[in-house]
Formats: C-alpha cells, sequence, structure tokens
C-alpha cells in the first residue's frame, strides 16, 4: 500500500474485509475531509473537548458496481480487545459523495437530504451516534475513518455492532478506502472557564 | 453482553423493520399458540396521550441546593425524561423535589457530590459547547449530557477531575427514584412515572380476577401510595428505637 | 468483666432461617434455651410495599452490627481483599428469612453422593482438580423426614414429583422421593408463566411449579399470599411469607422454655481447660454479659458462624475453636448465580404482580440429570422462570441497545418494554476448592476492633463450564417462548459475598477434613454444634434455605435425644 495525503491505492490484491484476498481490478476509494488532514490532529468540535460532531467526510473514486456504501470510525489502539469504535454508519446511497458534518444523533432529528435512509450502528459506548476521541491525557491517538462500498443494496437496521455489520456485508465489500486523524486531548484555552 | 441479531416483529416508531439475519431457530415460536399475553405485540404501543397534570414544572427554592445549581440540575433533569407529546416528564413529576428532600435525610452524604459535581457540569458545558449548561440548546444540551455519561468529560480543563459518569450516575438514579419511586417520597406526582411505564399501581392482594383483568387489559390502575394503607404507620419510630 | 448470667441448657446463636427453625424442638423437648439474637423484631406494619425502602436504600440494614462486620473479597490469594459494599444478610428476630425469597427447595440425591456417582457414571478422573469435595455423611434419605417436618411447620407450598416412588407429571421428576405431599399447593402462574411451561414442554422438558415457604391458603392462622410485587426483599404486609418469627420462633415461646434476647452481639465462645464450650459473650449496647449453657449452637450465617469460631481463640484453640485440624474456613464456596441471560419479548408479561418464588422451573439441566459424557464438566443448573418487577427497576432495564438510555426516544422505548424483559439468574452446581476459603482479614476490623471475614474465591473452570453450558439453555428457551432479544453476562470472575454461602464448617465423618460430625457437632469440642449453611459440603442447583432448616431440626432433635452424652 502506498499512503500519500489522503490517497489510499490498492494495488494488484485488495483485502477484504475478512481478511481474505480479493483478487481483481485495483479498487482505490479516495477519503478526504475539508475539516481533517491525514495524519494531523483532528480539530476539538470532533471531540468531547468540543462540540463532538461528525467530521464531515468526502468520497470518490468509487468501484463500478458500487451499490452502497458504509463508514467506520475506529481507534486500533483502544478496546479491549481493539478496535474502540468511535462511529458505524451504513444504509448510504451511492450516489452521497460524502457525509456533512454533524450527522444527527438523536432518532427524532432528520437525517441529511440525501441520506434520510441512512441509519447509525452502535459505537464502542453502545449508543447509535458518533462520539469522538477521547484518548487518556497526555497520549495521541489515531483514528481510522474507513469507506466500505458495497456491491448490493441492504436493508440494515439501525443499532448494529461493528460485528454484525462486518458479518452482514461479508462477500460484498468491493472497494474501501481510509483516512486517518489524530487527536490528543486539549486543555481549557486561557480564559476559558 | 453479547448483542444478538434476530427479527423484529414490532419495530418501534423511526426504524425500518428488520430482516433476519442470523436464523433463530424460532420454529417452537411460531408454534405456540397466539393469546392474550401475545396480543398486544400485534399494535406496536402507540404515544398515549396521557392525562394532563397541573404539576409545576419548576420546584420552587430547595432546601440543599442554591438557585444557580437548582437552575442547572434542573435542566438536566428535564433532559433525561422529558417532557414531550408522549406526556409530561421528570421535573413534573417532582424528581427535583424528591432529590431535595433527599440529601435532606438518605442521601446527605451526597450534597457535595452535588454540589462539585454541578459546577462541573456548567463548567465543561462553556469549555466545550461555548455557553452555560442552562442556555445551552437542548440538544447540545443532551450532547454535553452524553459525554458526562460516557465519561468523556473527564481530564485537564474539561471540569471533572474524577470520572464525569459517577456524576451523571448519581443524577440518573435520583431522577429515576424522584419519577418512579412511592410518592411519599416526594417525586412521581400526579402518577407521572407509573403511568408512563403503565404500571397498574400499589395493591396489598391481587386477586386471581385481578391478575386476569390485567392480562385482558381490564385492569384499572391503583393510583396511590403503599402508605395510603393505613396498616403502614410512616410515624413508628424505625425498628432500632424500639423496646423489642 | 462481664456480668455473669443464670446458665441455659442451650444457647443459640443468631435466631435466622436456622437458628429461628432449631429453637422449636429443643423447647418442645423441655430444654431451657436462651436465643441470642442481634437485630429485633419487626412485624407487617414495617413491611409497606416501598421499592425505594426496600430495594434502593437498603433498608434491611437497619441493625448495624452486619453492615459494620462486612466481610472484605478478594478473587484469589495474589490479590488484597476489599471490603464489600453492603452485606447480604440482615439482623432480626427472624433474620434474613422476613425479607428472603422463600424459595424452599430439597436438594436432589445427587447432591448427597456427588463424588461417588460422579465415580460410578463416569470416573473418578471427572472429579474437578483442585476441588476438596467429598460425599456428605448421609444421602437424601436420611433428610427426608426432616424436610418433610419443616416443611409442615414452616408451611411450604408446592407439587411433589416423587410421591411415594409414584411420578407426578405435574412436580419434579428428578426430585427425591417424598413421603407426603406438600402441605399446600403450589404458588398460582401467570399467563407467562403458561406460556413458559407450553414453550418448555414443546422442547421435550417437563416445566413444574417451584415451592415456596410462602402460604398459597390460609395456614398457620396466616393469609395466603397476595402477589402485590414486593416480596424481594420486602417483608411481606399480609404475614403470609413463613419468616420463623412468624412460625417456630413464636410456637418456642409458647412453651415457655425460651428466652429471646435481642440487640445481642456475641463476640466470642468460652471454654474450659478440656476444650468443651461453657457458654457465650455478648454485649448489649455497652453492656457485656456471659450467659453460660451447657450446650452452644452457632446459627449466624456461615460467615458469621467463621468468624466467631476464628475469633474465639484459647489455650485449647490457638487457631480458633475447633479449629485444631485447621479445616474452619476451609471448603467454602457460594453459589454460581452470575451469568444471567436477560430477554427482550414482543409482548407485555403481566409480570407487575408476583414474587421471585412464583415460577416455572426446569431442571433437566441440573445435576447429573442428564449425560454427562461427552461434556467437560459435572454438575448442571436449575432454570427458573419467575415474576419479578417494580417501577424503577422496570423504568432501569436494559434497552437491548435500541435506544439511549434516557430522553424522548427512551420515553417511547420505555412505555412499550416496561413489561417485556426478563431474566434468568440461574443457580449451578458449585463445589468446594483448595483455593477458595475463609479466614480472619489482617488488616480490616469491625467497630469494636475484632477483624472480619476475609473472603477468597473465585469461580473455577467447572462451574464457569456449567454456566455456559446452561446459558445456551435459558436462551433456547426464551427463544421458544418468542424473545426477540437475548444477551448473557460474563461466567467467571470472583465470588463476592452471597446469601448463598457454603462450607467453612464442613459436616463430615472426618475430621481431618470436616469441622462437625454427621449430626452437625464439633469433632473437637463435642458440645458445640453449628446450624445453617456453613455445614453443607454441595450446593445444588438450588436455593440452600430449607436444607439447612431441616438439618437444624435434625441436630436439635438429636441433641434433645442425646442429652445428656452431648452436655455432659
Amino acid at each position: 500500500m502506498i499512503k500519500a495525503a489522503g490517497l489510499t491505492i490498492w494495488l494488484a490484491v485488495a483485502i477484504g474485509s475478512t481478511g481474505q484476498p480479493v483478487v481483481g481490478q485495483p479498487v482505490g476509494i479516495v477519503v478526504e475531509s475539508a475539516t481533517m488532514a491525514a495524519g494531523q490532529p483532528m480539530p476539538r468540535d470532533h471531540s468531547p473537548d468540543g462540540r463532538n460532531e461528525s467530521p464531515p467526510l468526502a468520497w470518490r473514486g468509487l468501484p463500478a458496481g458500487t451499490r452502497q456504501l458504509a463508514v467506520i470510525c475506529e481507534d486500533h489502539g483502544a478496546g479491549n480487545p481493539p478496535p474502540w469504535v468511535h462511529w458505524i454508519i451504513y444504509n448510504i446511497p451511492p450516489g452521497a459523495s460524502g457525509l456533512p458534518q454533524g450527522i444527527p444523533f438523536d432518532p427524532a432529528d432528520p437525517m441529511p437530504r440525501g441520506l434520510e435512509r441512512a441509519r447509525q450502528g452502535n459505537n464502542g459506548w453502545g449508543l447509535a451516534m458518533y462520539r469522538g476521541p477521547a484518548p487518556p491525557p497526555g497520549t495521541v491517538h489515531e483514528y481510522e475513518f474507513t469507506v466500505l462500498a458495497l456491491d448490493t443494496e441492504l436493508d440494515l437496521p439501525a443499532g448494529l455492532t461493528r460485528a454484525e455489520l462486518l458479518e452482514a456485508i461479508e462477500g460484498h465489500v468491493i472497494g474501501r478506502g481510509n483516512l486517518v486523524a489524530t487527536y490528543a486531548r486539549m486543555p481549557a484555552a486561557a480564559g476559558i472557564q | 453482553m453479547k448483542r444478538d441479531q434476530t427479527v423484529d416483529p414490532a419495530a418501534h416508531a423511526g426504524l425500518s423493520r428488520r430482516d433476519l439475519l442470523k436464523v433463530a431457530g424460532a420454529a417452537g415460536a411460531a408454534a405456540l399458540a397466539p393469546t392474550a399475553l401475545t396480543a398486544s405485540a400485534a399494535q406496536p404501543a402507540a404515544p398515549v396521550p396521557l392525562p394532563v397534570v397541573p404539576v409545576a414544572r419548576a420546584a420552587g427554592p430547595l432546601m440543599n441546593l442554591t438557585a444557580a445549581e437548582t437552575e442547572i440540575l434542573s435542566a438536566m433533569v428535564d433532559r433525561l425524561i422529558p417532557s414531550d407529546e408522549l406526556g409530561p416528564g421528570a421535573l413534573e413529576a417532582g424528581a427535583l423535589r424528591f432529590i431535595d428532600r433527599a440529601l435532606s435525610e438518605a442521601e446527605s452524604q451526597s450534597a457535595d457530590a452535588y454540589r462539585a459535581g454541578l459546577a462541573a457540569l456548567d463548567r465543561y458545558s462553556r469549555y466545550s459547547r461555548g455557553a452555560a449548561f442552562a442556555e445551552l440548546p437542548v440538544r447540545d444540551q443532551d450532547s454535553v449530557l452524553i459525554d458526562v455519561q460516557t465519561g468523556a468529560a473527564t481530564g485537564a480543563g474539561t471540569g471533572f477531575d474524577g470520572s464525569s459518569a459517577g456524576f451523571f450516575n448519581m443524577v440518573r438514579d435520583h431522577t429515576w427514584q424522584g419519577t418512579f419511586g412511592d410518592p411519599q417520597y416526594g417525586g412521581n406526582a400526579g402518577f407521572i412515572g407509573w403511568d408512563l411505564i403503565r404500571y397498574p399501581g400499589v395493591r396489598l392482594r391481587v386477586t386471581d380476577e385481578e391478575q386476569r383483568m390485567l392480562e385482558a387489559e381490564e385492569l384499572e390502575p391503583a393510583r396511590r401510595s403503599a402508605y395510603d394503607f393505613g396498616q403502614f404507620q410512616t410515624g413508628r419510630p424505625a425498628p432500632s428505637e424500639r423496646g423489642r | 468483666m462481664p456480668q455473669q448470667l443464670r446458665a441455659a441448657d442451650v444457647v443459640v446463636v443468631g435466631l435466622g432461617a436456622a437458628g429461628g427453625v432449631a429453637v422449636l424442638p429443643l423447647a418442645q423437648a423441655g430444654l431451657d434455651v436462651v436465643g441470642l439474637e442481634a437485630g429485633t423484631w419487626l412485624d407487617r406494619r414495617d413491611f409497606a410495599p416501598d421499592e425505594i425502602r426496600n430495594n434502593v436504600r437498603d433498608w434491611p440494614m437497619l441493625v448495624k452490627k452486619a453492615e459494620l462486620e462486612r466481610p472484605t473479597s478478594r478473587a484469589n490469594a495474589a490479590q488484597t481483599a476489599n471490603q464489600i459494599g453492603s452485606h447480604p444478610m440482615m439482623n432480626a428476630v427472624g433474620g434474613t428469612t422476613l425479607h428472603y425469597w422463600a424459595q424452599s427447595w430439597r436438594l436432589n440425591p445427587w447432591d448427597f453422593r456427588v463424588v461417588s456417582e460422579t465415580a460410578r457414571r463416569y470416573g473418578r478422573a471427572r472429579i474437578p482438580a483442585g476441588s476438596t469435595v467429598e460425599d456428605w455423611p448421609f444421602g437424601y434419605e436420611e433428610l427426608e423426614p426432616w424436610y418433610d417436618v419443616v416443611e409442615r411447620e414452616i408451611g411450604v407450598s408446592g407439587q411433589a414429583g416423587n410421591l411415594r416412588g409414584t411420578i407426578d407429571p405435574r412436580g419434579n421428576k428428578f426430585e427425591g422421593r417424598r413421603e407426603r405431599e406438600y402441605p399446600m399447593p403450589a404458588l398460582r402462574w401467570t399467563a407467562f408463566h403458561d406460556r413458559m411451561a407450553e414453550a418448555a414442554r414443546g422442547l421435550g422438558w417437563t416445566p413444574f411449579p417451584g415451592p415456596a415457604a410462602i402460604n398459597t391458603a390460609e395456614y398457620g392462622g396466616r393469609a395466603g399470599c397476595g402477589y402485590h410485587g414486593y416480596c424481594n426483599k420486602g417483608g411481606c404486609p399480609l404475614d403470609a411469607k413463613n419468616s420463623t418469627h412468624l412460625t417456630t420462633i413464636p410456637k418456642a415461646l409458647a412453651t415457655g422454655n425460651l428466652r429471646v434476647v435481642t440487640r445481642a452481639h456475641v463476640t466470642t465462645v468460652q471454654v474450659d481447660g478440656e476444650g468443651r464450650v461453657t457458654g457465650v459473650n455478648y454485649l448489649v449496647g455497652n453492656n457485656e454479659y456471659f450467659q453460660p449453657a451447657r450446650v452452644v449452637l452457632l446459627a449466624s450465617y456461615t460467615y458469621e458462624n467463621v468468624r466467631l469460631l476464628l475469633l474465639s481463640q484459647s489455650d485449647a484453640y490457638p487457631n480458633g475453636l475447633s479449629n485444631n485440624h485447621g479445616q474452619v474456613g476451609r471448603h467454602y464456596f457460594s453459589h454460581h448465580q452470575g451469568g444471567a441471560v436477560s430477554a427482550l419479548f414482543p409482548y407485555d408479561l403481566k409480570a407487575w404482580y408476583g414474587l421471585p418464588a412464583q415460577g416455572v422451573a426446569v431442571d433437566e439441566w441440573a445435576d447429573d440429570n442428564f449425560d454427562h459424557s461427552a461434556l467437560d464438566f459435572i454438575g448442571g443448573g436449575n432454570l427458573w422462570a419467575m415474576s419479578d418487577r417494580r417501577p424503577i427497576g422496570a423504568a432501569s432495564m436494559s434497552t437491548f441497545g435500541r435506544a439511549r438510555a434516557w430522553g424522548s426516544d427512551w420515553k417511547r422505548f420505555i412505555h412499550e418494554n416496561a413489561d417485556r424483559s426478563h431474566s434468568f439468574y440461574i443457580q449451578k452446581t458449585t463445589l468446594p476448592y483448595e483455593d477458595n476459603y475463609l479466614d480472619l482479614d489482617p488488616r480490616v476490623t469491625d467497630a469494636l476492633g475484632f477483624p472480619v471475614i476475609r473472603i477468597t474465591g473465585e469461580f473455577k473452570q467447572n462451574e464457569q463450564r456449567v454456566a455456559a453450558f446452561v446459558q445456551d439453555k435459558a436462551e433456547e428457551w426464551y427463544r421458544a417462548a418468542g424473545a426477540i432479544e437475548v444477551t448473557r453476562a460474563g461466567v467467571g470472575g470472583a465470588m463476592g459475598a452471597s446469601t448463598h454461602a457454603y462450607g467453612g464448617t464442613r459436616m463430615g465423618d472426618d475430621p481431618e477434613t470436616n469441622v462437625v460430625d454427621r449430626w452437625g457437632f464439633s469433632h473437637e469440642s463435642p458440645n458445640l454444634g453449628v446450624l445453617g449453611a456453613s455445614v453443607m459440603g454441595t450446593s445444588g442447583a438450588r436455593n440452600p434455605t430449607l436444607t439447612a432448616q431441616a438439618l437444624a431440626w435434625r441436630t436439635a432433635a438429636h441433641l434433645a435425644e442425646s442429652w445428656s452424652s452431648i452436655a455432659g
């Protein structure tokens, strides 16, 4: 794999979600964000130090035959066992080119236009929403946002765990891409009490 | 705890119908004949217009908390069990009155934890969302409380020194007791809490016929406190003070 | 200097389940009995159906003695023990029987013969490594008449499954033969219980109602159960729960041969130069007394029975009374009751009115009732589908990942689902092991400066395997009844303190490995007896109380019959 400025290129063999090699065409989804740069700290508003809103994501390079998308945000350096899941969202239509900032966390609030059928799964706290980084103070963790392209339109219910989602989409993943940002807890800025 | 994937025939409002993700071995379930008991599954419970109870949302001045502390606690309790189209919530049920009374007696050792926690909640709210907790839009209040609940609102600068989850759980527990506990303790005003969960009420004896009526949805709720029964004189000295 | 009181024939320390039963045959035999109880009398006017007082604010801790002598607990000897949050037992006349769930089971015959039966059926190698389990010094048949007399004196309701050798399919086909029916029919079933029973039958199992020390009809001059829903950790406002303060203790008092002393905090047992016990020291407030007696019976529950022995040191017993063989505190275990299985149903269970002793039992997977040849454990668990729901508890139910636990979305969830959850706590075979024991904590003391008990115990591989196996059966049962979600708790971990604590003063013929003999009297100090589950060497898949009570009656009856040889 070659990583450069958010671009992940899969060479001759891509690895599917179950760890088995999927031999085929090179497929590479490019994942970017208006607020996050690869390998850089994400803004505090995507964490409990700020508004704790899901970050905006944008993707391109979906493989031909993509019928649906799913996104997972996880920290491979946390959890027992790892990873610690911060966000799962799926049932995303193939026409969506990304997710706006601040996907609602309350079922009573409508999803953004075009994403009405999207559903959120249960993160590591058992909550069907995005909850951002809260690493132990003094440490820096990495957070991987993975976009998965599926060859089938599934009608998955809300509240699936990472394991349940992966089991449900097994055999249907035809492409993936990711964006990794970092975070460390930020102490109160001067003047904020 | 391992979560399970099964068919959900009575998906509640807002969720799509579930597919079978895993064979649930439902042959047994299909074989059992429907009964009055299972008939309630056929209609997912719709929001019931609960009786309007003229109870003030504000508790008035509390004995154990300042006005500022009361405002923050009131806003928090209001988000835990809100007043909405399903009916009145914890404030109407008198949860603040319950908490105040508890802090005067059985929970007096928690008074410091309330003061410290409410101050920390407000500090965290300003630090992360840019305003005092009571002044935030309700959705931002919810987001703050989620972070307090998970313990994410912890650490230098956030306002909470130890885990914020301990404070959240204390207020949550007391709010539940003040909403769903016996009215004797100052909460569950107008039986708001018991009506929300469809509890049929305190009885000393439930006859076979009353159980049958309950199962047939024919039993009227008994709206009373346990202490409305004369048998349980609240003025008796505690056993440790009696002669025997 | 303690004030010396008038001598009694027998002093009974603790008037709970076991002590409260033993005083009756002793008093009826004409013996002069003093019952010392750390708590006080309570009555039905104290027993409001109040969830905040009973279940949230822990009212059983009214008398401070139990709270201040809370044990410490650790999983194994590599750890430091920490004091538990609250003591599980209650000090009162009647003890924990005032508020207990009153499930009132006989052990199955296999529970008395775990070693020989396992050896016979599967080979001795199948006894788990590290276990110190022994056969009881007698079988179920020996205890049967004592179960019978206690069931009648206390008042136990149930449905026989094996009446004089004839199997009744309405009852438990696996039970030991009983000579008489239960004094009262079993508690009623709700429509949900009927459904669970039907589901069990569909799986080829044989469900039956559980036995309870609770009236289902007028008995003993008191009314039948009202099913009001506050039985769990609550006293009964109708006096229908057959606590010893309503049954055997008043009957003993009526003979004129029993004196009850309340608020009595027993500190040590005294001995003479030959190692025979001479009486007990106790405090009432700041006043100290010595109660001389020809026989001392300890009945203060497992932790305190062991503690009193260990604290009663003398020249004859430098390591604690009756502990010259180092067996006091050994062979301790508590029931594996964890590994709960919970379910969400798509319909209301109508479980608001009911009680934990009301329910559907399945014994197919208990003890050795099924073939273990191809399995890697011995023993099993009793599946028990009961009723137990109160408002605050119901409003605190798991949302099974379907909603946040508060807010408007939660309100919709709870409005629909508050009466739709259920849990099995599953009592399983638990065995004693070399590594699990009670001793005195090296650091923590009670208010008087005496060390509290330290529990060193964790659930071993055999018990964890039993738990995992029976969890599968529990889930199968739930799904057959239509559950749409089933979750499980973990099966391992530290034992902690428990209301089902066994051993520490084990009963057996061999003085090298047991503290008391087959009658319940110390191998080392023949006029010292011990009552309660601390004498039991196995648990079965059952609540211990009725067995502890049957043993207590039997010990007391033997004492009365053999008075001169024991009392000296």
